[in-house]
């Protein structure tokens, strides 16, 4: 390794590794003081907030799963796989809070779908459902599960595009059907035994993120008792030292459950492959023909058509004045939410201006990492890249947090950057590796030989030739950025507000309108960054192709 | 200038591919190496290039007119390099290849050597196009004016004709190595193919480790 790579490594160790494990070991010795376990376990709310989160994880990560598989199974191949793999990346694009308030705007009592039935069933006034904020948290399992499915299918879609994959699949699919089997035969029965343990991270991050909620659940979750997350939350936002160490024991608590929950699964699935060898060898062609295929068009047709209403309804309710029930049409309309989104210059400002800085900032740490290593180098730190992804983030933030304070960054502008750019870099990783890694060398190789530098060839040929992957990755670190709460909340010290912490405030505060035009913000943010990243995608691809 | 390979020994994860090989191409002559995959060629070209990485280990000297070059990093070789791929910079256009391959100077002397060495290969007026817009054979024309405006003091040619049609492959065949002669560059060609080795150059078959 040359000098300059190890200069380059030093950066993403001591910026991104080091403070990583720091946090996690502050926030394990904060969590483990035996008075805040004492506390949380005498606690009366404990055992239903446990169940409610663990519940909702469960289900919703269990229902997103099945979804996905059986859209994969039934589309894969079909015109509509491509419609739906261009689909994927504006629902992705819509912040989880956004989604929550949209969906919580459609499903409410007074919310479209019961102004649709209305007139049916004779209704003059709301009727009393409890879809949002229910005590049993179906609507935030729902609401994870709209979340899910488009990341799933995301990284499903990902995985099957990559080259030798879908050469390995179309041979296993063209051999199956010449032994007689339908498609989705042979994906139950050969290719999802083997293509499944590859979305193994993605589950876990699915699952630790719907584990550990925080925003989402106050916005949709129940209120009493909340799910085990926001009860962690609440006694991490208390002045009071026991509640305090309540809060970072209920953290810890989520981090073990988690850690259970993944063990169990392993093994589960584990002895069920066993199992399911036997059937998938038992030589049946009996599969599940039209009608399964029928019914997984019918989801996600059901799901883009949510996420179109959701976005329509986000942008309606925001501009919303009078709007009684049982009307389908709002009586009249009103400018006092934009008016007070665009009036909050520094709270549009700041979610731009600290998202663009931690993509960059990702993205420099990245590239540090890429330039000064071998790829073969990526497998073995992946689960530390991975690891703001799969560690819950109330147990990290709770590490950070103390870290900060002791590095007096509580509360400061550097402090709050620095944290939103360790939770964006791993995306920002996973969305560059593959076209970085696999760069043609013999482009660099043949640049050296002319006699140049390796800054001319990085600059002259390397950054213009990846300019697509480069403004994508952008994009998605600008995005995860602007989608975080709890890193504002926390490193920010209460004294930062972004487009995110205010619709998840007014949200949860009932104010609709107000928190749905800032929804709407929090959505068009990375809209605007991923069609810059499309419209420079566009613009190379025209050059080189 | 001479090409000189001196002992060279080139050993992966303890077996020797090739043993205490030695060489030399005089100025626009051509050494042909050939062998069976897996013999070594490819490993033999990257360690005279600079471009062979763990866990390869090579020992043994590479010298041009007597200056050891083997620990000079790739850019101070002036060794050039064509693979079988023309690599052309699919961002640049013609004459941006050309310019990237020049040395640094007067922006007015670079572009009248760059349309010079064009029009001498039957390209003029190319210049502006992409070389996305060029046939094969202008493309593997534009990548080795490319490597030799670089004025290399040798070059090592990759299979640089396997990826072409047959009619094709005559042509850049004899354009290759009269042009290199004319230019009095030694080259060394790693290739499957015999028929790829111009009548009179050195030959060296390696043995086949399978």
């Amino acid at each position: 390794m040359r000098g300059a790579e190890r200069a380059a490594l030093v950066a993403p160790l001591a910026l991104f590794a080091l403070p990583l494990a720091l946090a996690l070991l502050l926030a394990l010795v904060q969590a483990s003081d035996a008075s805040a376990w004492r506390a949380l376990l005498a606690d009366p709310q404990l055992p239903r907030a446990l169940a409610l989160s663990v519940s909702a994880a469960l289900l919703s990560t269990t229902l997103a799963l099945c979804a996905c598989l059986a859209i994969v199974t039934h589309l894969h191949g079909t015109l509509l796989w491509q419609r739906m793999s261009r689909a994927l990346a504006p629902m992705l694009a819509l912040p989880h809070a956004a989604f929550a308030i949209g969906l919580a705007l459609l499903v409410m009592p007074a919310g479209l779908l019961a102004r649709l039935f209305a007139p049916l069933a004779g209704w003059t006034a709301p009727p009393d459902w409890p879809t949002v904020n229910d005590p049993n948290g179906i609507g935030l399992t729902l609401v994870l599960f709209g979340k899910e499915l488009p990341f799933l299918l995301w990284n499903a879609v990902a995985l099957l595009n990559r080259p030798d994959v879908a050469l390995s699949v179309k041979g296993w699919l063209a051999s199956g059907a010449t032994l007689g089997y339908r498609h989705s035969a042979v994906w139950w029965r050969v290719l999802w035994p083997l293509l499944l343990p590859r979305l193994a991270w993605p589950l876990v991050a699915v699952l630790a993120y719907s584990l550990t909620v925080v925003d989402l659940a106050l916005i949709v979750g129940p209120a009493s008792p909340p799910t085990l997350a926001v009860l962690a939350w609440q006694g991490l936002q208390d002045g009071n030292v026991v509640r305090n160490g309540e809060g970072a024991a209920a953290a810890l608590l989520l981090g073990i459950v988690l850690v259970l929950v993944v063990a169990v699964s392993a093994l589960a699935y584990r002895a069920a492959s066993r199992a399911w060898l036997q059937v998938a060898l038992n030589g049946s062609r009996h599969a599940r023909g039209l009608g399964a295929a029928a019914a997984t068009r019918a989801l996600w047709r059901g799901l883009l058509a949510v996420y179109g209403v959701v976005a329509l309804l986000l942008v309606a309710s925001s501009c919303v004045g009078v709007w009684s029930f049982p009307s389908l049409w709002p009586q009249a309309w009103a400018s006092e939410a934009w008016s007070q989104v665009l009036g909050s210059s520094a709270v549009l400002g700041l979610s731009a201006g600290l998202a663009a800085f931690a993509a960059l900032a990702a993205l420099a740490l990245v590239l540090c990492w890429f330039e000064a290593t071998p790829s073969s180098w990526d497998a073995p730190v992946m689960p530390l890249v991975l690891a703001p992804l799969v560690i819950p983030s109330l147990l990290l933030m709770t590490g950070l947090y103390t870290l900060a304070l002791r590095l007096a960054l509580d509360g400061t502008l550097l402090g709050l950057a620095w944290a939103h750019t360790l939770v964006t870099l791993p995306y920002v990783f996973v969305a560059l590796a593959p076209a970085w890694r696999s760069f043609d060398r013999r482009y660099e190789w043949t640049a050296l030989a002319l006699g140049r530098s390796r800054w001319a060839f990085w600059w002259r040929i390397k950054l213009p030739l990846l300019g697509a992957p480069l403004a994508a990755a952008l994009a998605v670190g600008f995005a995860v950025s602007v989608a975080q709460y709890l890193p504002t909340q926390f490193i920010g010290a209460g004294r930062y507000a972004s487009v995110t912490t205010e619709a998840v405030t007014l949200a949860s505060g009932g104010q609709r309108h107000t928190a749905a035009a800032f929804a709407v913000m929090q959505g068009l943010l990375p809209v605007i960054g991923f069609a810059i990243a499309a419209w420079v995608g566009r613009r190379q691809r025209a050059r080189v192709d | 200038m001479t090409l000189q390979l001196e002992k060279v020994t080139i050993a992966v994860h303890g077996r020797t591919l090739i043993r205490d090989l030695s060489a030399s191409v005089a100025p626009g002559q051509v050494l042909a190496v050939m062998g069976a995959s897996g013999s070594g060629k490819s490993s033999l070209m990257a360690w005279i290039a600079g471009t062979l990485e763990p866990p390869f280990e090579a020992t043994g000297s590479l010298r041009l007119d007597g200056t050891e070059l083997s620990a000079l990093p790739i850019q101070q070789r002036r060794i050039g390099l064509l693979f079988q791929d023309d690599l052309l910079f699919p961002h640049l256009s013609v004459l941006g290849n050309l310019l990237f391959a020049l040395a640094t100077g007067e922006r007015a002397q670079r572009l009248t050597a760059a349309e010079a060495a064009l029009a001498e290969a039957g390209l003029a007026g190319f210049g502006p196009r992409l070389p996305g817009a060029l046939s094969g054979g202008q493309r593997s024309r534009v990548s080795l004016l490319r490597a030799l405006l670089a004025k290399p003091a040798a070059l090592l040619l990759d299979e640089p004709f396997s990826k072409l049609d047959t009619a094709l492959r005559d042509q850049m065949r004899q354009f290759t190595f009269a042009t290199l002669a004319a230019r009095r560059v030694p080259a060394l060609l790693v290739t499957h193919d015999a028929a790829d080795v111009p009548a009179g150059a050195q030959r060296i078959q390696l043995d086949d480790h399978a």
